[in-house]
């Protein structure tokens, strides 16, 4: 019995002690609540410099793992970094805290193309941290025909040689674009129409990856395939032979942005620490390390050449692009479609 | 479960004292904690819906289970799932056998092994876990892609011309399982082995018995706790595993791990990914005690 009543002790007494270990700091704290690999520690380390605030840092690794996270409630998050179709679902559900403006005078340095975007008309909720597309990395030593669109690359040539990103509203979208359709159009209608194309096209696919595509280039498995920009970059920069192409039928741009959840314990940290990301010469240093398209006009400025010459960060000439909307209950039927022709459904 | 497959003859009907429960009580705990918990839970949830967010309602419904058996398209029983789950009983299966081929002899071998070296064996076995799981999976890529190791190897020996496709095929996904599991076949049955009573082997072998027969009617049947345990601790993660199958199969021939996955992660659709994960529950629970069943007639 002893023992029994040593266990029920020694659990109340971690019970109680947890939470007050917490309390017993009173210093002024920010948790930010942000993608892996995309937020610098010499940001995080600069903003305690400067303010005192201490940053407590959880990553995760998609949109999804977010969303989870932040609403099964139990964590309290300050800042959170969502893409812009979980921003427009989160405000529509009422998760996000209106932004501050009067705090965060920097705001004025982002280029006018990544502010008010049709997920945050007004934008009141976000505030564009970075930005990118999804485009055609080609590995031009092997595949000699030109790439301009997923058409070429889908065309039979390359069969088995391809990777692409393993996300299935990103492969509908494109299917979508080669019809002239919408990615937001995903009605069923239109789900039907993408289904033959996609039948065709997944059976040439080698390699579904959305981590790290880039690997199955660099190590010659595949030739080519449909890739995050950012990762792009990074190719480009390690061999010129890896060129970068946005389709001609319509790219996927998509912008992460930093936001406020609802009921937020530091509201006023986090958009200090918004503020003090949009400062030129802190933006650059987030460019130099995850080479994006950066949003903010004034950084860009600051840049070296061949960072703006580097065509998977900065696409010259006036591409065609979109971002994704939220399309709600519509994700299940996506993922439905795919996982059938994945599984070889005809 | 390797002790409870080792002794099914407890007998009797003694009940455990006071003592006992206490002593069972933290791995009571764990279990109610972390398996019939989250398995209730499970359970609640794949009778359940999603809203827009993908958050799970408690409204009831049959939709995640009939989406598992019926095609909605023509409304016949058998859907995409099924062709998953053979797929996957198929590559678990296979996995199973070679690392029982592989893994037999070496196991044995470690087992006969004077017991000064059986330490050192042991050891060089566990090696390869004192690295993380998923950089040893890495290795593998390094090693099986086009421009990679063996490749390369290949050709500077001038034994192949071009290089081949290794990495991202269905061979490939094999192999890393096999690389993965074979540890959990070798020491059940190791555990078997150096238990056996070599009398026993050289009573068959006075008795006229040849080598095959020896083993056939000796060895096998003594060590075939050690292989139940074995082949179950290899079969059934591999049939969940989806780590692999993305890593190394490119995701072009999904296993059922990795669609259960897609559900809670990229789908957000729990209640369906949970009615998934019941069902091959349900299927492992079934096929258990048939084979249990089977087991302890067969020794009555």
């Amino acid at each position: 019995m002893k023992a029994i009543r040593f266990l029920i002790a020694f659990t109340l007494l971690s019970i109680i002690a947890v939470p007050g270990y917490g309390q017993a700091k009173k210093k002024q704290v920010l948790n930010l609540f942000c993608w892996s690999e995309y937020v610098p520690q010499e940001v995080i380390d600069g903003f305690t410099k400067e303010t005192g605030i201490k940053v407590n840092v959880e990553n995760y690794a998609s949109n999804e793992e977010m969303l989870s996270k932040l609403l099964a409630g139990g964590s309290k998050y300050d800042l959170i970094q969502p893409s812009e179709y979980v921003i427009e679902a989160l405000i529509k559900a009422e998760k996000l805290e209106p932004l501050t403006l009067e705090n965060i005078p920097n705001i004025k340095n982002l280029d006018p193309k990544f502010t008010k975007l049709p997920h945050d008309p007004e934008g009141k909720y976000c505030v564009a941290w970075m930005a990118g597309t999804v485009g055609i990395a080609v590995n031009t030593a092997k595949v000699k025909t030109p790439v301009a669109g997923y058409k070429d690359v889908f065309n039979g040539t390359h069969k088995r040689r391809i990777v692409v990103l393993n996300d299935s509203r990103e492969i509908v979208s494109w299917a979508l674009a080669t019809l002239g359709i919408s990615a937001n159009d995903m009605t069923p209608e239109n789900l039907e129409k993408a289904k033959p194309i996609l039948a065709e096209w997944l059976p040439q696919v080698k390699v579904y990856d959305s981590d790290s595509p880039k690997t199955a280039l660099l190590n010659g498995d595949v030739d080519l395939g449909i890739v995050w920009s950012g990762e792009a970059a990074i190719l480009w920069s390690k061999n010129k032979k890896f060129t970068y192409v946005l389709p001609s039928e319509g790219a996927h741009q998509f912008i992460d942005s930093l936001a406020v959840p609802k009921g937020a314990p530091n509201k006023e940290n986090g958009e200090k620490f918004i503020n003090y990301i949009l400062k030129p010469e802190v933006s650059v240093l987030i460019s130099d390390a995850f080479p994006y398209t950066n949003p903010n006009a004034e950084a860009v400025k600051l840049l070296k050449k061949s960072q703006r010459d580097n065509p998977a960060s900065y696409p010259p000439g006036e591409p065609k692009l979109e971002t994704f909307q939220d399309i709600g209950k519509a994700a299940k039927d996506i993922d439905k479609l795919v996982t059938d022709l994945k599984g070889g459904k005809k | 479960m390797q002790a409870a497959i080792a002794a099914p003859d407890t007998g009797g009907t003694r009940r455990p004292g006071l003592l006992g429960w206490l002593l069972m009580a933290p791995m009571l705990l764990w279990l109610i904690a972390f398996v019939i918990a989250p398995t209730v839970i499970l359970l609640v949830y794949s009778f359940c819906q999603r809203d827009d967010l993908g958050q799970v309602v408690y409204t009831f419904t049959w939709d995640n289970y009939r989406r598992i058996f019926i095609d909605s398209d023509t409304g016949e029983f058998g859907t995409i799932y099924f062709t998953v789950f053979v797929r996957s009983v198929v590559y678990a299966g296979l996995t199973t056998i070679i690392c029982l081929v592989l893994g037999y002899p070496v196991a044995w071998f470690i087992g006969r092994a004077p017991e000064s070296r059986r330490n050192l064996l042991l050891t060089l076995l566990m090696i390869p876990f004192w690295t993380s799981f998923l950089i040893r999976t890495y290795a593998w890529i390094t090693i099986l892609s086009t421009n990679g190791l063996l490749n390369g190897f290949l050709q500077y020996t001038k034994l192949i011309e071009e290089p081949f496709d290794m990495l991202y095929t269905p061979g490939a996904v094999v192999l890393g399982l096999v690389y993965s599991y074979l540890p959990f076949l070798i020491l059940p049955i190791y555990g078997s082995v150096e238990k056996l009573d070599n009398s026993l082997v050289e009573a068959a072998f006075d008795l006229g018995a040849g080598p095959v027969r020896a083993f056939q009617k000796v060895i096998l049947p003594l060590t075939q706790p050690g292989i139940v345990a074995g082949v179950l601790l290899v079969f059934i993660p591999a049939i969940g595993m989806f780590a692999i199958s993305q890593l190394m199969g490119g995701g072009t021939q999904p296993m059922m791990g990795e669609v259960i996955q897609n559900q809670f992660m990229q789908a957000r659709d729990w209640p369906f990914g949970a009615a998934l994960g019941m069902t091959l529950v349900v299927l492992f629970a079934v096929v258990f005690w048939f084979t249990s069943r089977r087991r302890g007639a067969a020794e009555v």
